[in-house]
């Protein structure tokens, strides 16, 4: 009776596992492109809009603050300072969540497109890594030093960014339009291969 | 017309519009506001009777577009002590009584809605950001200058 049970045991937690297997998320092969332009709008806001030095410069530029210091260190240091906390902040939230989405692609999908070496793969996984708790240590760093104590950090995050961009950039290169032309080159006349 | 000869035009548009109307306005803020107020709240497409009458309406909106994000561009590289310095000369050049702008601007915001379309988020807030410090230092020395005896700090605009 006892081997009976525990035969009817294994049998309904093989099944369990075959359901759970089953339920299982795939890809979606119908959401690649979205997922493919997605990735291509996170790498573009990265370059363009969130890692450009001037940008940089100008969110943690000593200057700035060495000249409300000199004109006015009362209360308007203080706004200067909160208020420059508050951008460095933002600026840490909107790559943090950038990086995500790369990640996030690269997990995913980039296996559909790109033969990645496994060297690549590990470059790029010790990459994203170090970006996560770099981005970590310096969101702690901004919040107990300010944005004027932190400029190594920054350095740190903004030179790992750029090495995922330039990996992610590879991956995505067949989306920019010189590629799209090439393939529209070796199409059909009518175009009928895009 | 054709899209080159369109690109073509929008350039000497925006030549012609850097020359002329914006030639005299040497501050970028300057610019971003006067550029702003050339565009209609309800379309968000920008019109300069002049400019629309040399070229066509569609180039001069397109200049008019190119020249304020150029000027807001400016704005975002500047540095604070720079912002301070175009604060208090476009002040100056409104000709209304320095606290009375002060308290327009701190109240109103005004600039919120002089940005061009399309300019991430970020780079539109550091400049707010600099502007709201810009003002209190204005402000500040505004006070400072008001004060009997208290010559610490120099006029709103040097």
């Amino acid at each position: 009776m006892i081997g009976l049970v525990l035969y009817l045991l294994v049998g309904v937690g093989l099944l369990v596992i075959l359901w759970v297997l089953a339920r299982r998320e795939r890809a979606p092969v119908e959401g690649c492109g979205r997922q493919f332009v997605e990735a291509r709008q996170a790498l573009r806001t990265l370059q363009l809009g969130l890692l450009p030095d001037n940008l940089i410069k100008r969110i943690f530029d000593r200057e700035d603050f060495r000249y409300v210091m000199a004109m006015s260190p009362g209360e308007i240091g203080e706004l200067f300072l909160q208020e420059r906390k508050r951008i460095s902040l933002m600026w840490l939230r909107r790559v943090r969540c950038e990086i995500r989405n790369l990640m996030q692609f690269h997990l995913n999908y980039s296996r559909l497109h790109a033969k990645l070496s496994l060297l690549t793969e590990i470059r790029l996984a010790l990459d994203f890594t170090l970006l996560l708790l770099a981005c970590r240590a310096l969101r702690m760093l901004l919040y107990m030093r300010g944005p004027y104590g932190a400029g190594a950090m920054v350095g740190v995050l903004t030179a790992a960014a750029g090495r995922v961009c330039a990996s992610s950039e590879k991956s995505l290169a067949f989306l920019n339009p010189p590629a799209l032309e090439s393939i529209r080159r070796d199409s059909a006349g009518d175009g009928a291969t895009i | 017309m054709s899209a080159p000869a369109k690109h073509v035009d929008v350039l000497a548009a925006a030549d012609d519009l850097r020359r002329r109307t914006l030639a005299g306005m040497a501050q970028p803020l300057e610019r971003l506001i006067y550029l702003a107020s050339t565009r209609d709240y309800n379309t968000g497409l920008y019109y300069h009777h002049g400019l629309a009458l040399r070229f066509s309406e569609e180039a001069a909106c397109e200049a008019l577009a190119d020249c304020h994000r150029e000027a807001f561009e400016e704005l975002v590289d500047a540095s604070l002590e720079q912002l301070v310095h175009e604060l208090g000369a476009y002040l100056e050049s409104t000709r209304v009584a320095p606290n009375d702008f002060i308290v327009a601007w701190k109240g109103l915001e005004p600039y919120r809605v002089a940005i061009p379309v399309g300019i991430d988020s970020l780079s539109s807030e550091l400049v707010f950001s600099n502007l709201k410090v810009a003002l209190a230092i204005l402000e500040a020395r505004l006070t400072a200058r008001t004060k009997p005896g208290a010559s610490r700090h120099p006029s709103p605009v040097q």
